[in-house]
């Protein structure tokens, strides 16, 4: 893989082609009528050779672990499991390209760079041991045996069908020679913190090209201040909650009297 | 118009919040119950998570308690004496409650438990309100005369020692069933997000004996204590009080609660109890049968550290 020096212009040799990118905004604020965000994205592929690009944008929010439990039936009652906690999972996920990926590159690339939503890795450590199987060594084995993709598939289906996880196979548009555009639908449901927008350059069926980008999503205002306290002051917090739910009560009851 | 929650970090429509807090707070001021048992399963139903629902009720229910409290309490409508004793019990099951809930939802069964909650309690408690309340309306459009009231001193209620006078109730009995009551409804007010005034009410009315005139605001009265406990802890110890969930609530909650209890006094009691009845029922059975259907999704995501 080549990476493309920082200041762009003057275009690298003429052999080795790179892409470049930029975010509209790099900062998403989360204020009190927020209600999903598009982050737009232009960026340049330079080939002085033209070959044939695909360009493919992954932008992935910060992995926070995600509890599962499975309902089994237990005396005629749908129960909970033992919930199973993944690591490693993003928080937000989304997989855009000029084209289906599997058309772009072959499995074991896509794997390797996690793009599309089967391709994410994330496990469940508490899950696991390793052991040795047929004399090899070091063998890791989850507990939840065969039923462990079935686990891990249910987390990505569950994700998306929260618009957290998201593949958009024409997400990436060529908007003329050379000139990309990408629009990155972002839920209201998305995490705060710090985004990875990933923009690689394929050609024949290879990553040659790629930037990163990061975005930060924050909240603002009267939500940031009243998420801060909640979380480092829960005490005074709770209490001044309380208070002020007593007060408006009050305030209405007396406001309503009559006399 | 929609608005953001910080704590619940969702978007909500503000407007319809606004109305149905004021909906589910006329029923409060209406038959004297907090109304949490109404408004956790909506929210839940409109994406809000459950913890945060569950902890952000607390907030709402004192607020609209205290709404018509005051109210009750200018009519003379309130046994302060029974209603301390009551909440010397529902602080310790408040205490208690939080700290199940939490063990429930790292167990990840805080949702069966809340679901089988709703179901036993609400089935229960609605069912025999309905069967009572049924046949003092039938008997009055018969003009039979009311039933003969059965032994009014049962002895393991006026056995008890410690016996205390509660004047406004009419009542020279022991405090032990008044603290037990108290303790059993301030654990399911952490545990289901709801005040417990549709167990209160009935237990003070049957078990308790006390006077119907005084019921509804004692309940009202020993209900903010208890929910303002519990709205604390879970803010101090799970952190899934959301202030903007709950003062949108309660704008509509306390307007609500007023003409609630302005209205309570155009019905007759009984017929206000069947009609309590019908919702306690319909509302538990809504939330426990999905227990014995088959889910579409096998599998369920549990937010953040709790479910």
């Amino acid at each position: 893989m080549i990476a493309a020096a920082p200041p762009s212009p003057p275009p690298p040799a003429a052999t080795s082609p790179a892409i470049s990118a930029a975010l509209t905004e790099t900062t998403v604020r989360v204020n009190s009528d927020f209600r999903g965000d598009r982050i737009v994205l232009y960026g340049a592929v330079f080939d002085p050779a033209n070959r044939p690009s695909d360009v493919v944008v992954i932008v992935r929010g910060p992995d926070e672990p995600v509890r599962i439990a499975k309902k089994t039936r237990v005396a005629g009652v749908w129960v909970n499991s033992r919930p199973v906690v993944f690591q490693g999972a993003p928080g937000f996920y989304i997989a855009a390209s000029t084209r289906p990926l599997d058309e772009i590159a072959r499995f074991g690339e896509l794997r390797r760079l996690q793009a599309g939503v089967d391709h994410l890795k994330f496990n469940a450590p508490d899950e696991q041991r390793v052991e040795t199987r047929y004399g090899v060594r070091d063998v890791v084995v989850s507990r939840l045996g065969a039923d462990y993709l079935d686990w891990k598939n249910a987390v990505v289906r569950l994700k998306a069908g929260e618009g957290l996880y998201a593949v958009d196979e024409r997400g990436v548009r060529f908007v003329d020679r050379g000139l990309f555009r990408a629009e990155i639908a972002l839920p209201a449901e998305a995490p705060i913190g710090r985004y990875e927008a990933r923009i690689l350059l394929f050609q024949n069926g290879h990553p040659v090209s790629e930037k990163d980008r990061t975005l930060t999503v924050e909240q603002v205002g009267v939500e940031r201040a009243l998420y801060l306290w909640a979380h480092r002051r829960p005490w005074s917090y709770g209490l001044a909650a309380m208070a002020f739910a007593l007060g408006a009560g009050w305030a209405a009851s007396t406001a309503f009297r009559r006399d | 118009m929609d608005i953001y929650l910080p704590i619940a970090e969702v978007s909500v429509n503000a407007p319809l919040l606004v109305a149905l807090g004021a909906l589910v707070g006329f029923i409060s001021g209406l038959f004297g119950i907090g109304g949490g048992f109404l408004m956790t399963p909506i929210l839940v139903f409109f994406g809000i998570p459950p913890a945060v629902a569950v902890a952000s009720m607390s907030n709402h229910v004192a607020a609209s308690s205290m709404s018509s409290v005051i109210s009750y309490g200018r009519r003379r409508a309130v046994d302060f004496r029974m209603g301390g004793v009551l909440a010397a019990g529902g602080v310790v099951g408040a205490v208690a409650g939080v700290e199940i809930f939490r063990w429930l939802r790292l167990l990840g069964q805080a949702d069966l438990v809340v679901a089988l909650s709703y179901l036993v309690f609400l089935g229960v408690i609605g069912g025999l309100m309905l069967w009572e309340s049924a046949g003092a309306i039938v008997r009055r459009r018969r003009n039979a005369p009311p039933k003969p009231r059965r032994d009014r001193r049962p002895p393991w209620l006026y056995g008890l020692p410690l016996k205390m006078r509660f004047p406004a109730s009419r009542l020279y009995i022991s405090p032990i069933p008044p603290i037990l009551l108290g303790a059993f409804v301030g654990v399911l007010s952490a545990i289901m997000g709801v005040g417990g005034g549709f167990v209160l009410v009935p237990a003070m009315v049957y078990i308790l004996r006390m006077p119907a005139g005084v019921v509804v605001g004692t309940s009202l009265f020993q209900i903010i204590i208890t929910t303002a406990l519990t709205g604390v802890l879970q803010a101090g110890r799970n952190q899934t009080v959301d202030v903007v969930l709950a003062t949108l609530l309660l704008v509509g909650g306390v307007l609500g609660a007023q003409f609630g209890a302005r209205a309570s006094s155009r019905f007759r009691a009984e017929e206000l109890r069947a009609l309590l009845a019908l919702i306690v029922l319909l509302v538990g059975l809504r939330m426990g049968l999905g227990l014995f259907f088959t889910p579409k999704e096998a599998f369920v995501l549990m937010s953040g550290a709790g479910g």
